[in-house]
């Protein structure tokens, strides 16, 4: 079935129209984005229960954008009626006349030129098999309960189990002079948490799984709990690792936070307008493996980062970052575009309706290749399996890594010794390791569990991965 | 609004209930090198419901609750509808019980912040002047700057009497120094202000010119190996933060910590300073409408104070604190140039440091470090840096000299001996 439209929406849709044609009469050129965002978060663990329809994404609210022929401004707000409209029409003016002589000394604008716009309509609902908002909230607990209770079962060591399930139903209207766009979109995500306590440490291992449709994503979640408990017994007995590099296999989800913090990062054209992103020089350059070839795109395939059009009105694409080894392209925003002369590639993402928009990823993989994971690892004289990913830093100015990672397999003549090695920090220069990169395996996969920030704000629904690759990589 | 949702909350019979309203405006500034390149505005009211059903099984009683929001457009039906369903969600989560904060109707708490009688696009406009006013180098400058200058009225109206509303201003924002030469680097910087403390925040941007400038001449990694490190500014704040973590009634609730009420948490002896935190109460009230007053956290290394909400403290039979976001720290016992005078890894900048509560781990990539070895100074670029706050604690040594932010105050830097550092080769 299809994610349905919001009522909301389509009630304020005249007054929204109203507001546009009242915009194009003070302005060269005006859009407006309408937002609405409902989530539900369902968490169980061993002492307690919640479910929460109010977390980090729920919005609902709009955004009108202006250009006043040299210069962009916005408004956000959320509410909307016949007699808030002048008050709307007041903010955005008051907005854009702050001119020069309120700046700082020595202090300009950027200039822009008049947005052009091809005549587009459009309307796309994602699908799902199990609609969320039909299921009743006791069926989804117990479920949850029940996934709970068999890890807990699992060891009398387990110290607490966590499952999470999160929905995500967003509906957007964006309307400018040529476009008439609109989209619902519903994802959701699980994950099963482990934890077991090792004096005063808590030793936690995690499974996730996302998908673009609904509560089908329990079936997945379902075999997950005991292996997430199994490998916390592992942790509690790791070891600190020697710092080194090493011979590297990485799991899907290790793959993916390389490729979205390592280097996704680095190809956000609004860094190249900053001049804050190394990647802008290597352009037509080889940057990595020939194995390589990544991707980013909302259209390209079913994930969370998946959406028909971004928040700037521009279609989805699918985007040939690396083809085999070299920077082709970055990804950008619509403004972005605008001062660098690209094409827009519909990356522009608000974190909600209160926001500004960024150049953001969306579906950010690497390619498969041919090689076994055995033969990957039967490769190895001495090295270590990643796995289970946990944060990671950007550095598009100087290509740098942090990438922590929970888990390290030790690898010792072409085989697991059962030895597991913790917490893990993988550092270094990112093409020397994308360059590094000397076996993949056929399948990608890609996790959308976690989000994305730029630096340290503006959260977005991401989703990264690819498929087991063998590299050399610095840990610590 | 609020007095509509109540009118629907009754109409529905939810009787336990607790509205969180927020209205903020904002100014906000996105800046390219010395461009303006979009002016920005908000206009918002918020509200979050929260509604509590109370069961009873077997003798024992249960509270379970959900949360929505709420938003202006919603009518009657919408609201209604939205209510009941969040009614219907808590009916299937069974907590133990806990009751709710008493409470009266108290005066609204005004703002009494410098920014207070400022428009917000003035204040928006007088913070980038101070950041701009340092940038006057043709090889160091900001890159890029975003200032949001905010202003809100929080009100929070529970089932139990409460009714309590304050005011917030707040400048905040980031920036970005790049340093072009003898390398092209960056670095990444980070404020909030609540009061114009323009000297501070003058002083914050020529500090961060400088250890851009210094990044850009930094090339060689720091040899891999066990150092005593120095953590300085905020980073300070994060390692600390551990303490406040594990003192949290939810975390000892949920079996994560075993600190209680006079335990002795930095070790039994503790040979570098013994830490004193004190929770401040940076605003008047916390998210459930709890009156905050400032609280020593730790006294001497010993657990003095559990913090935490109305459920979690309920749950541990102690009395609710509210919810805490600003920590004191007094003054340590060595000073700063002291520190340095004997071999150390004084790391300034990581790509993101990190202090996980649940491990004790704390580490990072190093972007700029300084190498004393008691008589030269290094810059140092590149590795990594990763330790165990459970095995420091005993030996860990605070400054004299004090850092502000915009969530704590309290020794400038911590000195930690033994931490392991991967070293790189340089790229």
């Amino acid at each position: 079935m299809k994610a349905k439209s919001s009522p909301y929406i389509r009630a304020v849709r005249p007054l929204l129209e109203k507001l546009l044609a009242d915009l194009k009469q003070r302005y060269p050129y005006a859009s407006v984005l309408a937002s609405d965002c409902r989530e539900k978060i369902y968490r169980v663990n061993r002492r307690l229960s919640d479910i929460n329809g109010s977390g980090m994404l729920s919005a609902r609210g709009f955004v009108v954008k202006v250009f006043d022929g040299t210069y962009w401004s916005e408004h956000s707000f959320n509410e909307i009626t016949e007699d808030t409209i002048p008050d709307i029409l007041r903010q955005i003016a008051e907005t854009s006349a702050i001119s020069e002589g309120a700046f700082p000394e020595g202090i300009g604008q950027n200039e822009y030129t008049l947005p052009e716009e091809e005549e587009t309509v459009f309307q796309g609902s994602t699908e799902c098999v199990k609609d969320p908002e039909e299921t009743d909230d006791d069926e989804i607990l117990a479920r949850m309960e029940e996934i709970r209770d068999r890890g807990l079962a699992f060891s009398e060591k387990i110290l607490d189990c966590i499952v999470q399930i999160n929905w995500n139903h967003t509906s957007k209207l964006f309307l400018s002079p040529k476009k008439d766009l609109e989209q619902n979109i519903l994802w959701t995500t699980g994950m099963t948490v482990a934890a077991a306590a090792k004096g005063q440490e808590i030793k936690s291992s995690f499974r996730t799984a996302s998908l673009l449709g609904g509560m089908e994503i329990m079936d997945q979640l379902d075999a997950d709990m005991e292996k997430a408990a199994g490998t916390t017994l592992e942790l509690l007995d790791s070891l600190p690792i020697e710092a080194g590099e090493y011979d590297c296999v990485c799991d899907p989800e290790v793959t993916g936070m390389i490729v979205h913090e390592a280097f996704g990062h680095g190809v956000e054209m609004d860094m190249f307008v900053k001049k804050r992103a190394l990647a802008e020089k290597y352009i037509g350059r080889y940057v990595a493996s020939p194995l390589v070839t990544m991707h980013d795109g909302a259209a390209a395939l079913a994930q969370t980062g998946t959406y028909f059009f971004d928040d700037e009105g521009i279609m989805a694409h699918d985007t040939v970052v690396i083809d085999r080894g070299i920077l082709r392209t970055g990804i950008s925003d619509y403004q972005s575009a605008r001062i660098l002369g690209t094409e827009p590639t519909g990356n522009g993402r608000r974190e909600s309706y209160r926001r500004k928009a960024y150049t953001r990823m969306t579906n950010t993989w690497f390619e498969g290749g041919t090689d076994s994971v055995e033969d990957m690892i039967a490769s190895i004289d001495y090295g270590f399996l990643l796995e289970e990913p946990s944060s990671g830093m950007e550095d598009p100015k100087n290509w740098g890594i942090q990438c922590m990672v929970s888990i390290a397999r030790e690898i010792r003549d072409g085989r697991l010794t059962g030895r597991i090695f913790s917490p893990i920090v993988l550092t270094g220069y990112v093409p020397d390791l994308l360059k590094s990169i000397s076996m993949m395996s056929p399948d990608p996969q890609l996790s959308g569990s976690g989000f994305c920030g730029k630096g340290y704000k503006e959260w977005v629904k991401v989703s990264d991965g690819g498929p087991y690759i063998k590299a050399r990589i610095r840990l610590g | 609004m609020i007095g509509k949702i109540q009118d629907i909350l009754n109409g529905l019979g939810i009787d336990t209930y607790c509205i969180r309203e927020t209205r903020s405006w904002s100014a906000e500034g996105f800046f390219v090198k010395k461009n303006l390149d979009l002016k920005r505005r908000t206009t918002l009211t918020d509200y979050q419901v929260s509604v509590y059903c109370i069961s009873e099984k077997d003798g024992e009683r249960f509270t379970g609750d959900s949360t929505v929001p709420v938003y202006p457009g919603m009518d009657d039906e919408e609201l209604k509808r939205t209510l009941k369903s969040a009614y219907h969600a808590a009916s299937f989560v069974r907590n133990p019980y806990y009751p709710l904060p008493e409470g009266k109707k108290e005066t609204p708490v005004s703002s009494e912040s410098g920014f207070a009688g400022m428009p917000l696009e003035k204040c928006m406009m007088r913070v980038a002047e101070i950041l701009y006013a340092s940038d006057v180098c043709e090889d160091v400058f900001v890159n890029s700057a975003e200032i949001f200058a905010v202003k809100k009225i929080r009100r929070v109206v529970n089932s139990r009497g409460v009714d309590v509303s304050w005011e917030t201003f707040e400048v905040n924002g980031e920036y970005v120094i790049q340093c072009i030469t003898p390398n092209d680097v960056e670095t990444h910087h980070r404020f909030a202000m609540r009061e114009p403390d323009e000297a501070a925040f003058r002083a914050d941007v020529e500090h961060a010119l400088r250890q851009t400038r210094d990044r850009a001449q930094a090339t060689q990694p720091a040899p891999g190996g066990t150092y005593t490190v120095i953590l300085s500014g905020e980073n300070v704040n994060t390692l600390v933060s551990y303490y406040v973590d594990r003192a949290s009634a939810g975390m000892i609730y949920q079996r994560y910590s075993d600190y209680e009420v006079g335990k002795a948490v930095q070790g039994e002896s503790v040979r570098g300073d013994a830490l004193t935190i004190r929770l401040k109460a940076a605003e008047p009230y916390d998210s459930q409408g709890i009156a905050l007053t400032d609280r020593t956290l730790l006294e001497n290394g010993v657990v003095r104070t559990i913090q935490g909400g109305a459920r979690m403290a309920h749950y541990l039979g102690i009395e609710p604190t509210g919810e805490y976001r600003w920590i004191e720290v007094p003054t340590g016992s060595a000073a700063f140039s002291e520190m340095k005078k004997r071999p150390c890894l004084h790391v300034v900048l990581f790509s993101d440091f990190q202090m996980d509560s649940m491990t004790g781990c704390f580490g990072g990539e190093i972007r700029l470090a300084y190498l004393y070895d008691g008589t030269d100074i290094k810059r140092i670029t590149g590795g990594s840096l990763n330790g165990s706050i459970l095995k420091a604690q005993e030996n860990m040594t605070f400054s004299r000299e004090r850092y502000r932010s915009a969530a704590y105050e309290g020794p400038f830097a911590v000195a930690i001996p033994d931490v392991t550092v991967a070293g790189i080769s340089a790229s």
